[in-house]
């Protein structure tokens, strides 16, 4: 185990090569295994056919001697059988008659003639089938002496078959000698061949790698070479996909600027709301002073009534500037970002008759730098959405407080509760795909905003009619300076 | 020893012919030697010579008495039982005396020291119509008064001399009769074969395997010419040839009296013969 657990550590580049000559090492002792089980088979075959052959010669030269029992003819019959240029040669030969005594052997010294035959020496012997020793380099079979079918005797034939077994050993050798300099040459030149397909993979992990890092980058021309058409393809399209990545980042930031806008629109709608109704007032002050200017009374009444109006119209001026002034927005967050959130929401919830609960608490000395910018701009779209889901005359909440490690910024409405989708776009496990047609953009940017800055967003539905949205951005770290924040300029 | 059967034919078989039987009394199984004594006979005589070799004496003996054979070298104890039928065209010289002896043998490291050692053994003989290879062994058997059947396991017939030493070598025999004279010369040609047996006991001098032919014909030129080759062959070239590869000094003519010691035994045994 800890040795494949080590094998698993090893690089791809060794791995699937040693793989691969492991797995013809294996194929090579199989293959092996099987040539040799094949040449014992066709040796056996082989060495049966020759020894009954002899057998057979034997037995239709002796038939006669052996229904008379002559010891001699028999013998002489045997002696002169015996092959002397046969790849088989038999070592000794008994023949047996019916009693089962010896009517005589190769070598009447070791059976002698008219003996019973030694037990030992007979259980070698099967019917039908050739018996190898390999340690003894010995090959038994033996063969009836059928005569009018009647066994009149047997015959034993004892063979050297060390011939056959050094041809196996021969062949063993040569097959694992051949075998091994051959899977070690195709190990060798699958280890190059493996290791060289599997470069382009290589390139494509690093690059799938920095990606992942945020820091995608194309596949360079220099780093095809040596790839194939199906790694080229596999390059082509990871740089297609850089290209499409970069492009949504374009486009993400695109739509932020023309969500950025249309907010602007709304809230341009509403300030020109709020500048109209009391524009109509002003107007009647200056007929009424144009023709009634005289009149102490009425001239003091109309230039209150004119400045009551202007103060009204500066209101709004001064917090659309406050929103929309061209100091950058990068700076770090204060509370009075807050303030102007709460200023720039007034004419839309004066239209909408509906008033803000706005606690915003004091930031401490020292307290982290948040980017201003993605900050402000996230919290207005939950202000926007939530004035926007909250009825006429209803209340919108916003409370901002630091806490342990962060900032925690509430936003509350009186609507029917949100959407399951608009749930998962800001609160699931990952930043969803662009809204189709801008439907939830807001919310999603929110997301964008909260990911970037790695915040957290949580949303609870107390009541069907109480929603909050509560986001703590964590303090920024060491790495997250605040020029990165592009979606701040967006915003 | 000549295979049964086997023929070794003349150049031409016409009605002058002259047809020779072959027992293995002798060396018979070289060719080179059946060869050159075909030669030989061939030219001395003027005639064909067809030599015939059958696997056992009877076989021979009974194509000779039948006048089927011209002559024919046979045992003693065959020519012994057929003299009234045959008669003696020469007779082998071995060592200059047309004797041998009988040896009854065993494996050369055996501690048998006679017959009686010999008893419970598996017994080769060469022919039952042999002098050497069965009659004389028969005789001193029978002479103690022992039942071959009865003394020895088993007994076993080779139908050559040769094969006498073969059995008795391998131990497919514990002891054997045999023919003194070829065991003597197979000593010299295959040593490794006749080392590995001894002579137990060597039996008294007895005539050696003649030529015979029958009475029929004993008195035809062709026999003559044929008792004329075998007499004269050491003077021959050819026949010294014949004669130095059987291991033999030459041919003298019959004397009858030679073989009265086979007859003797002969007689002996004729009531359990």
């Amino acid at each position: 185990m800890r040795l494949l657990w080590r094998f698993r550590r090893l690089p791809l580049t060794i791995r699937v090569p040693a793989t691969v000559a492991l797995l013809m090492v294996v194929i090579s002792a199989i293959v092996s295994e099987r040539v040799l089980d094949r040449l014992a088979t066709t040796q056996g075959n082989y060495l049966q056919g020759l020894a009954y052959a002899y057998l057979d010669g034997i037995v239709a030269s002796i038939i006669p001697s052996v229904l008379r029992e002559d010891n001699w003819e028999v013998f002489d019959a045997v002696a002169r059988m015996t092959p002397k240029s046969s790849p088989l040669r038999p070592v000794e030969t008994v023949v047996t008659g019916k009693s089962g005594l010896v009517i005589a052997s190769s070598d009447p010294l070791v059976r002698q003639t008219l003996s019973v035959l030694d037990p030992g020496f007979e259980s070698l012997f099967s019917d039908g089938r050739v018996f190898i020793d390999e340690s003894a380099g010995q090959g038994y079979a033996r063969r009836a002496i059928a005569y009018q079918g009647q066994t009149i005797g047997q015959v034993h034939a004892v063979f050297d078959v060390s011939p056959l077994l050094e041809e196996r050993r021969q062949v063993l050798v040569t097959l694992l000698l051949t075998n091994g300099m051959v899977t070690l040459s195709l190990g060798l030149i699958g280890f190059w061949a493996v290791g060289r397909m599997i470069r382009p993979m290589q390139v494509l992990e690093t690059h799938m790698a920095e990606a992942s890092a945020g820091s995608a980058r194309l596949i360079n021309e220099s780093e095809y070479s040596g790839a194939n058409r199906e790694a080229m393809r596999m390059f082509a399209a990871f740089n297609g996909l850089v290209r499409s990545e970069a492009e949504r980042q374009a486009l993400t930031v695109r739509l932020a600027e023309e969500e950025r806008l249309a907010s602007l629109g709304r809230l341009a709608s509403a300030m020109a709301h709020e500048i109209n109704n009391p524009l109509g007032g002003l107007m009647n002050a200056v007929d009424t002073l144009r023709a009634h200017g005289d009149k102490r009374q009425v001239r003091a009444g109309s230039i209150d009534l004119i400045q009551r109006g202007l103060q009204g119209i500066r209101e709004v001026v001064q917090a659309t500037l406050a929103t929309y002034r061209s100091e950058p927005l990068n700076r770090p967050l204060t509370g009075q970002d807050f303030i102007d959130l709460k200023l720039l929401m007034r004419p839309e919830m004066r239209r909408r008759q509906q008033s803000m609960d706005c606690r915003v608490a004091a930031m401490p000395d020292g307290a982290p730098k948040w980017p201003a910018g993605p900050v402000r701009q996230a919290v207005l779209n939950l202000l926007l959405n939530a004035a926007a889901v909250t009825p006429k005359g209803g209340r919108v909440g916003l409370a901002v407080r630091p806490e342990e490690g962060g900032l925690m910024v509430e936003i509350s409405d009186q609507g029917d509760g949100m959407p399951e989708t608009a749930k998962i776009l800001l609160t699931g496990c990952r930043t969803g795909d662009l809204p189709v047609e801008g439907d939830g953009l807001g919310l999603w940017i929110v997301r964008q905003i909260a990911d970037e800055l790695e915040g957290t967003i949580a949303v609870s539905s107390g009541s069907p009619a109480h929603t909050v949205v509560r986001l703590f951005i964590p303090a920024p770290g060491p790495d997250k300076s605040l020029s990165r924040m592009e979606i701040s300029h967006a915003a | 020893m000549v295979a049964a059967g086997l023929v070794i034919p003349a150049a031409g078989k016409t009605a002058e012919t002259l047809r020779f039987g072959l027992t293995p009394v002798f060396l018979a199984n070289d060719l080179e030697l059946l060869d050159a004594l075909r030669r030989y006979l061939s030219g001395a005589t003027g005639h064909a010579v067809e030599l015939i070799s059958r696997r056992t004496y009877q076989e021979v003996t009974a194509l000779l008495v039948s006048g089927q054979l011209d002559a024919a070298w046979i045992c003693g104890y065959p020519y012994v039982k057929y003299r009234s039928q045959l008669d003696l065209v020469a007779i082998p010289q071995w060592n200059g005396k047309p004797l041998y002896q009988s040896y009854l043998i065993v494996s050369a490291d055996r501690e048998a020291q006679s017959l009686d050692d010999l008893k419970g053994d598996i017994h080769a003989f060469s022919d039952p119509d042999s002098n050497s290879g069965y009659l004389v062994t028969r005789t001193l058997l029978f002479e103690r008064g022992l039942d071959p059947d009865l003394f020895f396991r088993k007994s076993i017939f080779t139908y050559e001399h040769r094969n006498v030493i073969r059995a008795v070598a391998s131990g497919l025999a514990q002891s054997g009769s045999v023919d003194g004279y070829v065991w003597e010369v197979m000593r010299e040609i295959e040593p490794d074969l006749v080392i590995r047996t001894r002579a137990l006991r060597k039996s008294e001098w007895l005539g050696f395997p003649p030529i015979a032919t029958s009475k029929s014909l004993a008195r035809t030129p062709r026999i003559k010419a044929l008792t004329g080759a075998f007499l004269s062959m050491k003077d021959d070239s050819g026949g010294r040839d014949v004669l130095d590869m059987l291991r033999l000094t030459g041919f003298v003519a019959g004397d009858d009296a030679i073989f009265d010691g086979i007859a003797a035994k002969v007689s002996l045994l004729r009531s359990v013969l």
